[in-house]
């Protein structure tokens, strides 16, 4: 399929879902489902009122402190469970327990420990996605072609010099992979803790699906969909920036 | 996310790694570092939870206690099995329609093209946030925690199973119709068999997700089962009892992840040693 014609299926699909939703949304009423003609009317007078954009900056400025805290830690925890084995024995239990853990079960617990406020929101965002950041630096790590190490030992290269040349640039490619994967899982928490504690964007959410109009609820789930796909969007273009021969394999990530 | 043609994370990876001699004798007995490795944590959480009150975070061995106490545990048992219900419901419609959707769409590029787009978008909104929709539409009880279920479980299956029909090699279906057979056939004996890694995939991915949408339907609808124990014994500063049920649901998870895995190894050895 070439790149006109899968664009043009793009598109058919995207036309032929906001036809069926214009006309369920018609149908059904702006209380149960507004149409996206109306959507677009209150997304405007969301964003002329500014409280919108607001909440989501402050939440996502809150959410970037628990990921930055998940990127070093996860990062780090990655490469050293992929190159020595102590560490891949020492915390894959602890990876697996985690995994599968809802974090929206620990949520009740966290809140008797730390509260409603930034420490509870930042906690729970880094718990959420430092695991996928983890694994997948974990995968990268263990992933290196042992040929390319031998060629650097032959050469004389100290440990520091692999690390730097051979090793790292590597791993750039899964670092960003981890970044973005667990970026989604980050702004997943968020919501989410910010919902259950009604405050910050998610409240904005849980109060706005009060009221007896639709449109307001769909216009913050796009806002939220646009920053999501804009972090998306930026990681991977980075992953492409600085290892482009790497795109293929970690694409499926 | 994109629906992309090369396989998930969790098949690639070459084990090949090398370790330093003082490391090799550990590597030798994993399941002595990984047991050590367990003490070793619920250690440091008993020595932790001395600077902290109980009604905060209790020591293991008060959880322990609490796992001993008859009473408490039929309750978590009705609990679970009400929870059980909307988890068993919602994650078989997510399978069952993300099962056939996701073949059509692996096989039918132009499908494909036509419904990644939306399915990515929606999939970008975090899935809590549909909570007040499900208020609306399905109420605040069985259905929707069905649906919520549904939603949180339906694209991480769907993605899986596209990327395994995408991945069947030409030549399997190339043989199959040079010998005759039909689209049936094609569908049942050669893509159904060659997606099974990818369906047990999904299946992993799934259970996890709808688990972890189990729990927070119980939490964010109306409270009910487990999710309703969590919250009382949240507000009477119960934390033992919070953690027990923490760790029911983290065993549950663990339970069917290890199902599927044993099933993988019994049935799917020959994609393993691929």
């Amino acid at each position: 399929m070439t790149r006109a014609e899968r664009l043009f299926w793009n598109v058919t699909g995207i036309v032929a879902f906001l036809v069926f939703w214009e006309c369920l949304g018609r149908w059904l009423g702006s209380r149960v489902l507004s149409p996206p003609s109306q959507v677009l009317m209150d997304y405007f007078g969301l964003l002329k009122a500014g409280t919108m954009l607001a909440e989501l900056a402050a939440s996502m400025r809150q959410m970037l402190v628990g990921f930055g805290f998940a990127c070093v830690v996860g990062m780090t925890l990655g490469v050293l469970m992929g190159r020595f084995k102590l560490f891949e024995f020492l915390l894959t239990p602890w990876i697996g327990m985690f995994l599968v853990t809802s974090v929206a079960a620990l949520v009740p617990l966290l809140i008797l420990m730390l509260g409603t406020g930034f420490a509870f929101r930042a906690t729970v965002v880094f718990i959420s996605s430092v695991w996928y950041i983890v694994i997948t630096t974990y995968n990268g790590a263990r992933g290196i072609d042992p040929g390319l190490l031998s060629v650097a030992r032959s050469f004389g290269a100290s440990t520091w010099k692999t690390t730097t040349a051979v090793v790292l640039p590597a791993l750039y490619p899964y670092l960003i992979a981890g970044a973005r994967i667990g970026m989604v899982h980050a702004i997943r928490a968020m919501v989410m803790a910010e919902m259950f504690v009604i405050l910050g964007y998610g409240g904005l959410i849980y109060q706005t699906g009060m009221m007896a109009e639709t449109g307001p609820l769909i216009s913050l789930l796009i806002s939220l969909m646009a920053v999501s796909l804009f972090a998306t969007w930026v990681l991977r273009a980075i992953g492409r920036a600085v290892a482009p021969w790497y795109e293929q394999r970690t694409a499926g990530l | 996310m994109s629906i992309s043609p090369s396989s998930p994370s969790v098949i690639a990876a070459t084990p090949v790694r090398p370790s330093l001699g003082l490391m090799r004798r550990f590597a030798a007995a994993p399941r002595l570092v990984q047991g050590v490795s367990v003490l070793a944590g619920l250690l440091i959480w008993q020595v932790v939870s001395t600077q902290y009150s109980h009604f905060i975070l209790p020591p293991p061995s008060a959880v322990l206690l609490r796992v001993m106490d008859l009473g408490f545990d039929l309750k978590l048992l009705t609990a679970l099995w009400g929870s059980l219900q909307h988890l068993a419901v919602g994650f078989a419609l997510a399978f069952g329609i993300a099962l056939p959707l996701g073949i059509l769409m692996g096989r039918n590029p132009r499908l494909n093209a036509a419904v990644d787009p939306i399915i990515s978008a929606l999939y970008a909104i975090p899935s809590v946030a549909f909570v007040p929709f499900l208020v609306i539409w399905f109420g605040l009880f069985f259905e929707s925690r069905v649906a919520l279920v549904f939603i949180m479980a339906f694209p991480d299956i769907l993605v899986v199973i596209v990327a395994g029909a995408r991945d069947i090699r030409r030549n399997l279906i190339d043989v199959g119709r040079s010998f005759g057979a039909g689209q049936a056939q094609i569908g049942f004996k050669i893509v159904i068999p060659a997606m099974l890694p990818f369906i047990t995939t999904g299946l992993r991915v799934g259970s996890a997700r709808a688990i972890n949408g189990m729990i927070t339907a119980e939490l964010f609808l109306a409270a009910a089962n487990l999710g309703e124990m969590m919250k009382l014994s949240a507000r009477t500063y119960d934390a033992a009892g919070v953690l027990t049920i923490i760790i029911v649901i983290a065993l549950l998870g663990l339970l069917a992840q290890t199902a599927i895995a044993a099933f993988e190894t019994r049935f799917l050895h020959w994609h393993h040693r691929k």
